[in-house]
């Protein structure tokens, strides 16, 4: 009786995932616990890490299947394997975004190319690695673009097994923007520099800005067509907020459906955390590589800022600069915020958003001159 | 002179040559798309569009 009922418990535990999970997968649920708490306790973005803490730490428990062929999870992140996750994202984010700022004052355009060295030193050094094919370094480098949707795109085009390591690391650093740009930025800028406010710009027009997604759709399309699924999904949604004639459609495309496609996106990133195939060499050397690129990448806006600074009668403020790595709006609230410690008068976030949406279009270009270079 | 089409070699050369390339003609499309926009206040020319007109065109 006894020997049965010992013998039951045994086959119930086997059922368990107790008997599997390994020290792997409590580094991981670790791991993902530190996401959980960076979002609750610092605030730092949490609507990208909670759903990624909180998946990282579920597919880490063994026994579930969450994440095998047939799971939810496993589905989630086959919408971003196959690329229709992404240019959904963006087309929330055309729906969501203003390009007045950037229409307003085009000459900080440049910014937002000039912020991406970053992906550049990153692709060069993964090179030296000899770990990687200057496919996978370019996939790497893009995560210098801190833009997560333009990086599983380009990944999946260049690299797709790295896509889970990349997702993450491109996820977790704009996450954690807050933290990894204020450094360099106060190291490569003066005290007088940051507190320098900017002159009001000129309002833009509701024609202006009806016309703007038009033209950037033809620009990229015709000559970036391997990027255009994006930034046509980018400018259709902002066509559909700038008309105002459909608002309901840009309404929808901003809220419902982004907050839906952003539970699907932060599952299917977190999802694919699982030790066994995260906790490796690579993967730390993708990290490294990754926070080298933003790192880099802010460093070249604020440098790209002060050298134009040479050349105008009326001075910008550097750190708008670093604004211009992408990431809307985490990075021109960044450049904001550090300036507003200076001068607590000084409101630099409308300046500092003209480079960010430039960089978007910056991360979009490098990304589409990559894949058009490699993958020819 | 015929020009024969080659791809990015897999070496570290390779990735500085991309690097150089896909930075420099990224600086050179963004600054033709601010030139473009640097243009956009001509289009005011054509006239006014009234929010209140469009919104309720419904």
């Amino acid at each position: 009786m006894f020997e049965q009922f010992i013998g039951l418990l045994f086959v119930l535990g086997e059922q368990t995932g107790l008997t599997l999970i390994s020290i792997g997968n409590i580094i991981m649920i670790i791991v993902g616990g530190l996401l959980v708490y960076l979002a609750l306790a610092k605030k730092y973005e949490p609507f990208l890490l909670l759903g990624i803490g909180f998946s990282c730490i579920v597919s880490n428990v063994p026994g579930s299947d969450l994440t095998a062929p047939g799971g939810l999870f496993y589905y989630a992140f086959r919408g971003v394997e196959m690329v229709i996750i992404p240019p959904l994202i963006f087309l929330g984010v055309g729906a969501m975004t203003d390009f007045g700022p950037m229409i307003s004052r085009p000459s900080l355009m440049i910014l937002g190319a000039a912020a991406h060295a970053g992906i550049f030193i990153a692709i060069v050094l993964a090179k030296l690695t000899g770990e990687f094919s200057v496919a996978e370094a370019g996939a790497i480098g893009i995560i210098g673009g801190a833009d997560g949707p333009m990086a599983i795109f380009v990944t999946m085009k260049l690299a797709p097994h790295l896509l889970p390591q990349i997702a993450v690391a491109a996820y977790s650093y704009m996450a954690l923007m807050p933290l990894i740009q204020p450094p360099v930025m106060r190291l490569l800028t003066t005290k007088e520099e940051r507190s320098i406010v900017m002159k009001q710009v000129r309002p833009v027009s509701r024609i202006e800005k009806i016309v703007f997604p038009f033209v950037i759709a033809i620009i990229v399309n015709l000559l970036l067509p391997p990027v255009a699924p994006l930034i046509t999904m980018l400018m259709l949604g902002n066509m559909l907020r700038e008309v105002l004639l459909v608002e309901r459609l840009a309404k929808t495309a901003a809220n419902e459906l982004m907050n839906i496609i952003t539970i699907i996106l932060t599952v299917a990133v977190g999802s694919t955390m699982a030790a066994d195939r995260f906790l490796t060499y690579k993967t730390m050397l993708i990290i490294g590589l990754g926070l080298v690129a933003f790192l880099g990448g802010t460093a070249s806006g604020v440098i790209g800022a002060k050298v134009m600074n040479l050349f105008l009668k009326e001075k910008i403020n550097p750190l708008v600069g670093s604004a211009g790595i992408a990431s809307v709006p985490i990075a021109a609230r960044v450049a904001h915020v550090v300036a507003l410690k200076e001068n607590p008068y000084n409101f630099l976030i409308m300046h500092a958003m003209g480079p960010n949406l430039a960089g978007v279009f910056g991360t979009a270009i490098s990304g589409g001159i990559m894949l058009a270079l490699i993958c020819k | 002179m015929t020009i024969v089409p080659v791809t990015v070699p897999d070496t570290l050369e390779g990735a500085v040559i991309l690097s150089i390339i896909d930075f420099f003609l990224s600086i050179v499309i963004i600054y033709g798309i601010s030139l473009i926009l640097h243009i956009f206040p001509l289009l005011n020319k054509l006239g006014k569009i009234s929010d209140e007109q469009l919104k309720d065109g419904h």
